[in-house]
């Protein structure tokens, strides 16, 4: 009976010892982000607390979210489904349309034009665009459905010693082309059997740059339909079969990051993003380089982004416009960039000084991403599609374009017919 | 709990079952209001109008079992003997007991998500991991402790040893809750009971419980039976999985069924559209063509993509569906499932032969080969991805060192370089090897149980047969294992057929290699990266009825032929 009696004691003392969150005057906002490691987590932590220490009436709770590969989006959109989403998250660019469209986030607009520090064209100009696109086609009122939390661009990333070994200049230069970045990646993958010239990964972006750099594009004009059926695709991912087929390329489909690391490979395309891991593991002399200029003749690149944006739901839009505005700030967003994984979504010359100097003394050449930027296709949130399901038929089909089931001709041809039916406009 | 029931207070009947009475009626016209506002809601959390009249009828259950207990202690209480659908005493008393306690549950649920005492258990937890350190007190309390009891220590420096291990265990636990905010947890409960909603759903778990006890002691007043006592103990025992079943996988179930015939999608109220969802996933065209020059999507209506092609003569054919992943899937799914079935059984029926030996060292490679097993999968495929690599996974190595060796013998062997998780042909051997591997301990679990309930004399009467090894197992061991043989390869086959982790544990990046795409990772990618709730309910559905069918057949198949 003694023992029972003290299990029960002890079992309501750690039920009544459970903390619930306090009750009080003080508004509270719940604000999450989608962290890429440990060291992000502690930099949003400690921008929440600076934000939540200046800010009287109002307490931050920061809650990391899984990364992009541990749940992040099924955890939101379960929560979005329950109504116990926070106020405040982000999400990637092409998601903006479907949350916007599904009226899963709060239009900005009024709470925008009312605050007079703030100024559109002080971010990037092409992930504004998308989040001041209204759903509606007929409709006229104004929208801002966020603002950018940061930016990335692709660079090469290159082993130096690999380029010395196999006797070509380093890449880079203004007769950067494709020319000399095939006989680059053909030459260093003449070093060895495990040795590759280039490596890039297989989602959108990556074979999407050669079909850019060509002078094609994923989109018409308005994003209201499929833009690949042209020559431009057929030679942009000619160019690129050619080179996965030669064996110059790290296979397709594979991930091209650890071979690299593991020194075998002399160029990979990536984003900002991989600087970190990259000045973690690599043991040997690398730096970036733009990517190289294709048939179009014009610098080509992506500009990624994602996006605070606001619970619709929320019981305090006022203050969450606030926050999302305090964690868009150039000082914030230095900080975040001080790691090296991202890049300032403002355009000022202060944040991107702030950028440029980061990762002191590692002799990055952090411009290299910028200048990307200031090229780049924004990632695009479609409003009138489907974009998860264009992205599914686009990367079924360019599978087999890259494994030789369809030829590049054949995938131009037809690929525009595919996608059709996931396009709203018009249908 | 039998010690527990008997020093229970017991009330007469005369006083308990009038406040049931009373209890009822009060039940009664909550449930009634509730169902009104239910009925009344213009908004009912997005699920729709079905939903809103389903849960506004669910809620007039209770209105109904009420009544049914109502009348049933009214006719007992006359001494009458109802015939028919009438309640008897028994009856009636059972109702009370299971209606009452699945009452004080869910009432206390509702406390408990009230306290939001769900988000506690996340402060506490870091409240836990922040002092972690304060973990080394209860080891030390349980150092003291064991110190008292050695035999060569004096009797009063072991008293004061046991007492200073109580006072080390249960001040570290005081000091760990203070640290956890304790008193802030407390007065927040507290605070609570300033809201309507606390008060009486605490009085409602105070009453159903009082009355549950009550109708629990008096089973002799109602003609309860002694075989009758260990049945409700038992479904006392059975009941938190029956009640989280219902609440947790049925509700769902339904729910999903529902939503498969509607387009819901987040953030919106789903509206009916019949069978669309079905039609959709399911509808096919076939078409032909005559000028081969031209590609096959041109031959498809709109909307329609080629699932699949015959070229005879100068004529294509051309089968086109709506959704071709949905088919792709399937064909990957019950691909998948027939490859794992022989590499998931046959060599756990080979390994747990030899773990049945009693070869020194057994009981360690037992544990070794149940260890993928328990480990979480997505852990295991991040490992797998490496092994899996072209350029520096092992697996690839391990081919290359065996193709240099051979070649140095003069064998002109090509290294095929295999590309084990983008080469279509081959990734979904590597998901079916993962899964094997994973799946290969369990199995060899339960063949060995299987193995171990065989008689031995089965064996010895085989060997004064002249029967060798061989010749025993297959006509002792074989048949004797076929029920244990039944439950692992339905158990397997459903696993296969459910495949989900490996695939999103090898493929972090989305969209995955189509022939990598099993039919519920198309489902989760419909309804988690598309937002298409409805259309993934369906294809849920689907999928549950070819499981159901496969399991159907295979019961009926194997009931002629198992050896029980």
């Amino acid at each position: 009976m003694k023992r029972f009696t003290i299990f029960v004691i002890l079992g309501a003392l750690l039920v009544m010892s459970l903390p619930v969150v306090v009750q009080g005057q003080e508004i509270t906002l719940r604000w999450r982000t989608r962290p890429d490691n440990q060291a992000e987590i502690d930099v949003y932590t400690t921008a929440s607390n600076t934000i939540d220490a200046a800010w009287d009436g109002v307490k931050l709770v920061y809650e990391p979210g899984g990364s992009e590969t541990a749940g992040y989006q099924d955890v939101l959109v379960t929560e979005l489904e329950a109504g116990t989403a926070p106020d405040v998250f982000w999400i990637p660019g092409t998601d903006v349309a479907r949350f916007a469209s599904a009226g899963l986030i709060l239009n900005l607009a009024p709470y925008a034009a009312a605050d007079p520090e703030f100024n559109i064209d002080d971010f990037y100009a092409g992930p504004m665009s998308f989040l001041t696109t209204n759903p509606d086609m007929n409709s006229d009122e104004e929208v801002l459905w966020g603002l950018p939390r940061d930016i990335s661009a692709f660079a090469i990333y290159y082993n130096a010693e690999l380029f010395a070994e196999a006797g070509v200049d380093l890449p880079g230069g203004d007769d950067w082309n494709w020319d000399r970045f095939m006989e680059a990646a053909m030459a260093i993958s003449e070093l060895g059997d495990d040795v590759y010239g280039f490596g890039m990964n297989a989602w959108w972006a990556n074979w999407g740059y050669f079909v850019n750099a060509a002078g094609s594009s994923f989109f018409n004009e308005d994003y209201t339909a499929c833009g690949l059926n042209n020559e431009a695709t057929v030679v942009g991912l000619q160019a690129a079969v050619d080179l996965f087929r030669s064996g110059a390329a790290v296979p397709w489909g594979t991930d091209s990051e650890p071979p690299f690391l593991a020194g075998k490979v002399g160029m990979f395309m990536n984003g900002r993003w991989a600087t970190p891991g990259t000045l973690a593991n690599a043991g040997f002399e690398w730096n970036v380089a733009p990517l190289p200029i294709g048939p179009s003749g014009k610098p080509t690149n992506w500009l990624f982004w994602g996006a605070y944006v606001v619970n619709a739901k929320t019981a305090h839009p006022e203050e969450a416009w606030e926050l999302i505005t305090r964690l868009t700030s150039a000082e914030i967003q230095g900080a975040v960039a001080s790691l090296g994984a991202n890049i300032p979504s403002r355009q000022t010359q202060d944040a991107i000084d702030l950028f440029l100097a980061s990762l002191p003394g590692t002799g990055i050449n952090n411009s290299v991403f910028t200048d990307g930027a200031a090229v780049g296709v924004s990632e695009a949130p479609l409003f009138f599609g489907n974009w998860p399901k264009i992205d599914q038929i686009y990367g079924q089909n360019i599978t087999e374009v890259f494994n030789g089931t369809q030829t590049p001709q054949e995938f131009a041809d037809t690929i525009c017919d595919k996608v059709a039916a996931e396009f709203t406009a018009g249908n | 709990m039998a010690s527990l029931v008997r020093r229970s207070p017991r009330l007469s009947p005369q006083i308990f079952i009038p406040i049931a009475h009373l209890w009822n009626v009060i039940l009664a016209l909550v449930c009634i209001s509730a169902s009104v506002n239910i009925w009344g809601l213009s908004d009912f959390g997005n699920l729709g109008r079905p939903v809103q009249v389903f849960a506004a009828v669910v809620v007039l259950v209770p209105v109904v079992i009420a009544l049914y207990i109502s009348v049933g202690l009214l006719l007992h209480s006359l001494r009458k003997n109802p015939s028919g659908w009438l309640p008897k005493g028994h009856q009636t008393r059972y109702a009370a007991m299971v209606f009452y306690y699945v009452g004080m549950v869910l009432c206390a649920a509702a406390l408990v998500e009230t306290w939001a005492i769900f988000d506690g258990f996340e402060f506490l937890v870091n409240g836990f991991m922040a002092n972690a350190w304060l973990g080394y007190g209860f080891a030390l309390a349980y150092v003291l402790s064991w110190l008292s009891g050695r035999t060569f220590l004096p009797e009063t420096l072991k008293r004061t040893l046991r007492y200073a291990s109580l006072v080390t265990g249960f001040g570290t636990l005081i000091i760990l809750l203070a640290a956890s905010d304790f008193v802030g947890g407390m007065t927040s409960i507290l605070s609570t009971y300033r809201q309507f909603n606390v008060i009486a759903l605490t009085i409602a778990i105070l009453v159903f419980a009082f009355l549950a006890t009550q109708f629990l002691l008096h089973g002799e007043h109602f003609g309860e039976r002694p075989h009758e006592r260990t049945s409700w103990q038992g479904w006392l025992l059975l009941s938190p999985n029956i009640i989280g079943f219902m609440i947790f996988f049925a509700g769902p179930l339904l729910l999903s069924f529902y939503l498969s015939f509607t387009n819901s999608t987040v953030g919106r109220t789903p509206e009916f559209i019949g069978l669309q969802n079905y039609i959709d996933l399911m509808t096919l065209e076939f078409q032909t063509q005559t000028n081969l020059a031209d590609p096959p999507q041109r031959a498809l209506s709109f909307g329609f993509n080629v699932l699949g092609t015959l070229e005879l003569g100068n004529t294509r054919y051309v089968l086109g569906a709506k959704d071709p992943l949905f088919w792709l899937s399937l064909r990957n799914t019950l691909l998948f499932c027939l490859l794992l079935v022989p590499l998931g059984v046959l060599p756990a029926l080979g390994l747990s032969v030899v773990l049945n030996s009693s070869l020194p060292g057994v009981k360690i490679f037992r544990a070794i080969y149940f260890l993928p097993s328990v480990a979480a999968v997505v852990g295991t495929a991040l490992i797998w991805r490496w092994l899996y690599d072209p350029v520096i996974g092992f697996y690839n190595y391990i081919i290359t060192s065996v193709v240099n060796f051979l070649n140095t013998l003069g064998l002109n062997v090509v290294d095929p370089q295999i590309q084990w998780l983008t080469d279509p042909n081959v990734v979904l051997f590597s998901i079916v090897f993962l899964a094997a591997w994973q799946i290969l301990g369990y199995n060899t679990v339960l063949f060995l149980a299987g193995l171990q309930g065989i008689p031995k004399q089965l064996y010895e009467a085989a060997q004064i047969d002249g029967a060798n090894r061989w010749q025993q197992f297959l006509n002792v061991t074989l048949p004797m294992l076929s029920p244990t043989t039944f439950f692992v390869l339905i158990t397997t086959i459903v696993t296969g057929l459910q495949v989900f982790n490996e695939p999103y544990g090898l493929f972090p990046a989305r969209p995955i290699p189509v022939n990598a795409t099993t039919s519920v990772f198309y489902l989760y990618n419909a309804g988690f990266f598309q937002f298409r709730f409805g259309y993934a309910s369906a294809i849920a559905w689907v999928l549950f009825v070819i499981i159901f069918g496969i399991t159907f057949l295979q019961f009926r198949f194997n009931r002629s032929n198992a050896y029980e």
